[in-house]
């Protein structure tokens, strides 16, 4: 069984998965990605904060949808690690 | 104890929780009211009722914020009854009061380039802030808008909502009031300094930051400052204060540009006057009255 | 002196806030949980006054330059010292060259770091309180950066005889996602309808994403506002009044269709009907409240809430009690 790591959001904010409206996700579902790549964004207080992985590996999923309100703690992507 | 109680005057006090009076002198904006607001707390100022730490007028009601650990707010109600009733007799509308020119550069590009991003929150998204409040007020430019607006003086009617804002009225026959709503949502960025006019009232933002009124243009001179205390801020943070009169005057870029380098050099002199504002005299010659005030600038 | 090495989310310097300029638009700003502030101090041996460093969310990363000692207070956060965890509402000694981290939280939002001596960074106004918005107080008008270096006063001797003084549970605030906060009706509260007086205290409300030191929105329900000409000057929504003076703790509805309640940052004045006031013994409550954690409202007199605030000031008269007891 491969190893899931899941990445929770550190804080309630809104959770975004483009830095703009008009550009491409900041990553995608069955991407590889390296440990601190940032894969979504969070707004609390006016700021947009960067979500990255901690893991290295490939991203199975994404638990919540562009600008929905999210809470602490809320998993909001699935990485399949790969080491 | 009833949520509201009314005073010989008609105004109405309630609290704001455990630390706040409020009271509701009018409810429809009037000079006449804003007038009795600043008299009722100078009045309360006068006093110096221990336990309130600030007295905060605005157009057509007042605040005070006490402190409960020195007096119970409850007391405040009988002491407020009497000044109200004193204050009822008394039909002097006069207050002493400053004149303060602001040099305002109107169109300035600064306004123009935040106001165009955010044409999508404005009621009309083909013309400028500008060109739609001359539009709406019967103005064929906006130059006719800008002598409308720059000519006649503007009091400030309420001070607050952030340090340095005050929301001034103009002082024209009501024939001559200029209105234009606020944005249909409100920007989140304006120019410190921008010149805003929403409802009928103009304001001078004293910082960057979110805004809903209409942009005309920026003023060259700060009406809040706390890293250079020079001039009327060697005292305090905020220039303006309620029952102010204010000349916006219509400059160009390059005197912009030359008071701009004053401000920062420290060295910038507001044309101030002092003068007393007399409402009954406004009320018979609403036209020729408030020149008269002007001659009290240096 | 005190090195940030990583400033956390948003981390500010607050003390009991800036008195006597609400009527020319500036806020009392301070600790928007102002009962844990006051614990922080108290168990460091620090003045009623005292500068303290607010959190939100995600802590700051703190190396000290002097020994001293510190208290953690408000919420439940995972909290270290050179890696070694420490208790929160307790008395703790720090020395020279340690790192104080702060890790995730599980409860509540905000956290006090009250450190003996207190921050001491030029007060403004009579206050350290920063007010981000006007670039006012604390360090340079804003919120801690990477690398920012922070004065600390020089300390008494009341705090040495404090070690390890523990908060009993009864004298600490225990974040919940559900509480009943309670307001003073009054301002333009007859502006609402029956039903929606009635909504206001029957419904349970959600804290929104959108909550910071300046205001808290909360959604829910739909308010509506009795039908009348809308007075001249104020605009013409329904919810809109001639511009007045908004309470800290003031509760509005901008078109009835979400409640914002003004914090400690408030802005101090606007055109929108204010409908009741939070009580500041519950505005310390709410300070701790995030989203999606909800709210119902509970309309009291006069007389109890300032019997409410009373209680506060014994609870914390207590604490000092309890530690000169044990000292």
């Amino acid at each position: 069984m491969p190893e899931i790591s899941e990445i929770a959001a550190p804080f309630p904010g809104v959770f975004y998965r483009r830095a703009n409206p008009d550009s491409a996700p900041l990553a995608e579902p069955g991407q590889v990605i390296a440990v601190g790549r940032v894969i979504a964004l969070i707004e609390v207080m006016k700021m947009f904060h960067e979500v990255q992985s901690a893991v290295a590996g490939k991203i199975t999923e994404f638990c919540a949808e562009d600008g929905d309100a999210v809470a602490m703690g809320q998993i909001i992507a699935k990485i399949e690690r790969q080491s | 104890m009833d949520t509201y109680t009314e005073f010989v005057d008609g105004a109405q006090a309630s609290f704001g929780g455990d630390e706040f009076i409020f009271v509701e002198v009018a409810t429809d904006m009037d000079l006449e009211a804003t007038l009795r607001v600043i008299a009722l707390t100078d009045s309360v100022a006068a006093a110096e009722i221990s336990g309130v730490t600030d007295i905060c007028p605005a157009h057509v009601s007042y605040m005070l914020r006490v402190d409960p650990g020195i007096r119970d707010p409850r007391d405040l109600l009988p002491i407020l009854a009497k000044i109200h009733k004193q204050k009822a007799k008394d039909s002097k509308l006069k207050i002493e009061s400053r004149i303060i020119e602001m040099p305002i550069l109107y169109q300035d590009p600064w306004s123009h380039e935040v106001l165009m991003r955010f044409r999508d929150r404005h009621q009309d998204p083909t013309l400028t802030d500008l060109d739609y409040c001359s539009r709406i007020n019967g103005f064929s430019s906006a130059p006719e808008f800008i002598h409308a607006h720059s000519s006649r003086l503007h009091i400030a009617t309420f001070v607050g909502f952030m340090p340095g804002n005050a929301e001034c009225y103009q002082l024209v026959p009501s024939e001559m009031q200029l209105q234009a709503p606020k944005y249909v949502r409100p920007r989140t960025d304006t120019p410190d300094r921008a010149l805003g006019f929403g409802g009928a009232f103009s304001t001078i933002y004293p910082v960057q930051g979110a805004g809903g009124f209409q942009l005309l243009g920026r003023c060259a001179a700060p009406v809040y400052e706390t890293k250079k205390p020079f001039g009327p801020f060697e005292h305090s943070t905020v220039l303006p204060k309620g029952g102010d009169i204010f000349q916006y005057r219509s400059i160009e870029m390059a005197e912009y540009e030359d008071i701009r380098s004053r401000v920062k050099a420290g060295t910038y002199q507001y044309r101030i006057g002092t003068l007393e504002f007399d409402l009954s005299q406004f009320r018979e010659d609403p036209t020729g009255y408030p020149l008269t005030l002007a001659e009290a600038l240096p | 002196m005190i090195t940030v090495i990583q400033p956390g989310l948003y981390t500010t310097v607050q003390d009991q806030g800036r008195f006597g300029f609400y009527g020319v638009g500036f806020p009392p700003s301070g600790s928007m949980d102002l009962y844990s502030s006051a614990v922080a101090n108290i168990l460091v041996g620090n003045p009623a006054h005292a500068a303290v460093l607010e959190t939100t969310f995600v802590g700051p990363t703190l190396e000290f330059e002097r020994n001293g000692r510190i208290a953690v207070t408000g919420a439940t956060a995972d909290i270290t010292i050179d890696g070694v965890s420490i208790q929160p509402w307790t008395s703790i000694e720090i020395k020279k060259g340690q790192v104080l981290a702060f890790g995730g939280i599980s409860a509540g939002v905000r956290n006090y770091l009250a450190i003996s001596g207190g921050i001491g960074v030029q007060p403004v106004m009579g206050s350290r309180s920063t007010y981000v918005a006007s670039n006012l107080g604390g360090v340079e008008g804003r919120a801690l950066l990477p690398g920012d270096r922070l004065e600390v006063l020089a300390d008494s001797e009341s705090h040495t005889n404090r070690n390890r003084f523990e908060t009993p549970e009864y004298l600490r605030v225990s974040p919940l996602q559900h509480h009943v906060i309670r307001i003073v009706p009054g301002l333009c509260n007859y502006l609402l309808d029956s039903k929606s007086q009635q909504l206001l205290t029957a419904e349970t409300f959600t804290v929104s994403t959108e909550a910071n030191r300046t205001g808290y929105r909360l959604t829910g329900h739909q308010l509506n506002f009795i039908e009348r000409e809308q007075p001249f000057g104020a605009g013409s929504d329904p919810s809109n009044v001639v511009n007045l003076g908004y309470p800290v703790g003031s509760l509005q509805a901008p078109s009835g269709t979400e409640l914002i309640c003004l914090m400690r940052d408030a802005v101090t004045g606007g055109g929108y009907a204010t409908l009741a006031t939070v009580i500041s013994v519950d505005l310390d409550i709410l300070a701790q409240m995030k989203f999606p954690e909800t709210v119902s409202f509970e309309a009291i007199s006069m007389e109890a809430a300032l019997q409410l605030r009373a209680q506060r000031g014994k609870r914390l008269q207590s604490l000092v009690e309890l530690i000169d007891a044990v000292t």
